[in-house]
């Protein structure tokens, strides 16, 4: 993407990466969950490297190190929050993930084409995606406090 | 969606309209406010017209039916893209919060004040080959009987088929924001709505076109355009819909739907054009139709 173009997009990109309340709409989940799709992947990605750069810590300094690095991991309050975060991260973009797969790729919660009759409502945004969605905001929430449970209990 | 469910209340006396307008010389957006009276049953297109005849007829924006049915005056009133001619100010404007903000559509070229730039939408528009396509394309010529459908297969299409073409939904969608060679909601919506259709024999080249980056694989179904879409559209169920078809068109379990009643050529039930007898006799008694034929027309008009 050019100087030029960034520019003219940028208001477009802040409103579509980073605040998703910047286009209010009524009634609409769907754009909350994919805008926290999108920030939860970029937390799993960058939670990826790290991850790959400590676990190859004995390859790098020796088993010595990694002894010093797991110590000081698992006493860190720090540490645990990340851990709570990270979780609740891959649960929900797990769920959501799923329900994408199935909406997306097999066209499963969409409903069909009517003839539009008042209140005029569009059929996907009621049809099985929306329980579906509904039903993953749920578990995420459930599945978070349950991690939390596990790492601070 | 514009449209509010039950009663619109009536709005305030006086509504504050902060727009936000483009320089195209400077090449920079300011923002202004301007007080109105308002009318009961005012939209936001007629506060807009009251601002340009009484306060600052510098004001520019699109407009042109006045009634949700040419799409010209798409904008985004407080934060949501919408048509400002179905946009009641009673609905969105309160006495806590007299206050109404519009803003060119997100996602296009300014081109000044509410004035957005829609060359690459209909261009996008156009690259979907939005219109039937027949092998024979003589048959549209010279057939002697219309494409027939049953009523199911036509409410399959109706729904796509009511697209404005206003371009509220390229507004709404964070991916058109990210991408601006995505061909959009509008586009994909059109091409679902001829792919679907049992008429239409050219969706092999169409579906071509979409199966690219930039086409509907590049939705990540934020359902954005389906919530914004003033008269129900509906495009993430057609974007869903064509998705899902490739695959199961690439995986060889989607065959196209026909009709065994379309086309002229392979239609045999009555012809309109054989029904209609030409007259060959006379239908009053005792008129000879020749001699009428060659008699001047002598018609009694008095001229003062």
């Amino acid at each position: 993407m050019s100087g030029g173009t960034l520019k003219k997009n940028l208001p477009g990109l802040l409103q579509a990466s980073l605040n998703p309340w910047l286009v209010r709409i009524k009634d609409h989940p769907e754009r909350l969950a994919f805008i926290l799709h999108r920030v939860t992947g970029v937390i799993i990605i960058l939670y990826l490297m790290a991850h790959v750069y400590v676990t190859n810590t004995p390859t790098r300094a020796g088993w010595e190190a990694w002894t010093q690095v797991m110590a000081q991991f698992g006493n860190n309050i720090w540490n645990k929050i990340g851990e709570w975060i990270i979780a609740g991260c891959v649960i929900f973009h797990g769920l959501n993930g799923i329900r994408l797969l199935l909406v997306e790729f097999f066209g499963i919660g969409v409903g069909r084409p009517v003839h539009p009759k008042p209140p005029y409502r569009p059929v996907s945004l009621y049809a099985g995606q929306r329980l579906m969605l509904l039903i993953v905001f749920g578990l995420a929430v459930i599945g978070w406090v349950w991690a939390g449970l596990i790492i601070f209990g | 969606m514009s449209l509010v469910e039950g009663g619109i209340p009536t709005p305030p006396e006086k509504v504050i309209f902060k727009i936000k307008r483009f320089d195209p010389e400077k090449q920079e957006f300011y923002w202004k406010e301007y007080e109105i009276e308002t009318f009961r049953g005012m939209t936001v297109l007629d506060a807009l017209l009251k601002i340009k005849e009484e306060q600052d007829s510098s004001l520019a924006f699109r407009y042109s039916c006045r009634m949700g049915v040419c799409g010209s005056c798409g904008m985004v009133i407080n934060g949501m893209p919408r048509l400002a001619c179905q946009t009641q100010v009673g609905a969105i404007a309160t006495e806590g919060n007299p206050v109404v903000t519009v803003e060119p559509l997100y996602n296009y070229p300014p081109i000044r004040d509410l004035f957005t730039d829609f060359t690459s939408f209909f261009e996008k528009h156009k690259s979907v080959k939005p219109y039937l396509i027949r092998k024979d394309p003589q048959e549209t010529e010279t057939g002697d009987a219309e494409f027939a459908m049953t009523p199911e297969e036509y409410e399959d299409i109706y729904q796509f088929s009511l697209c404005i073409s206003c371009g509220v939904c390229y507004a709404a969608c964070p991916v058109a924001a990210m991408d601006p060679l995505y061909l959009g909601p509008q586009a994909l919506a059109y091409a679902w709505r001829y792919v679907s259709d049992v008429r239409d024999e050219g969706y092999e080249e169409r579906l071509k076109i979409i199966d690219t980056e930039h086409g509907c694989h590049r939705c990540h179904f934020a359902a954005s355009c389906s919530a914004v879409c003033p008269k129900v559209v509906d495009p993430a169920m057609a974007i869903q819909k064509l998705r899902s078809t490739l695959y199961k068109k690439k995986l060889g379990a989607w065959k196209k739907k026909t009709s065994k009643k379309v086309g002229p050529y392979h239609y045999e039930g009555p012809s309109r054009a054989k029904k209609v007898p030409q007259l060959t006799e006379a239908l009053l008694p005792g008129v000879d139709l020749e001699a009428k034929i060659k008699e001047p027309v002598n018609i009694d008009i008095e001229l003062k």
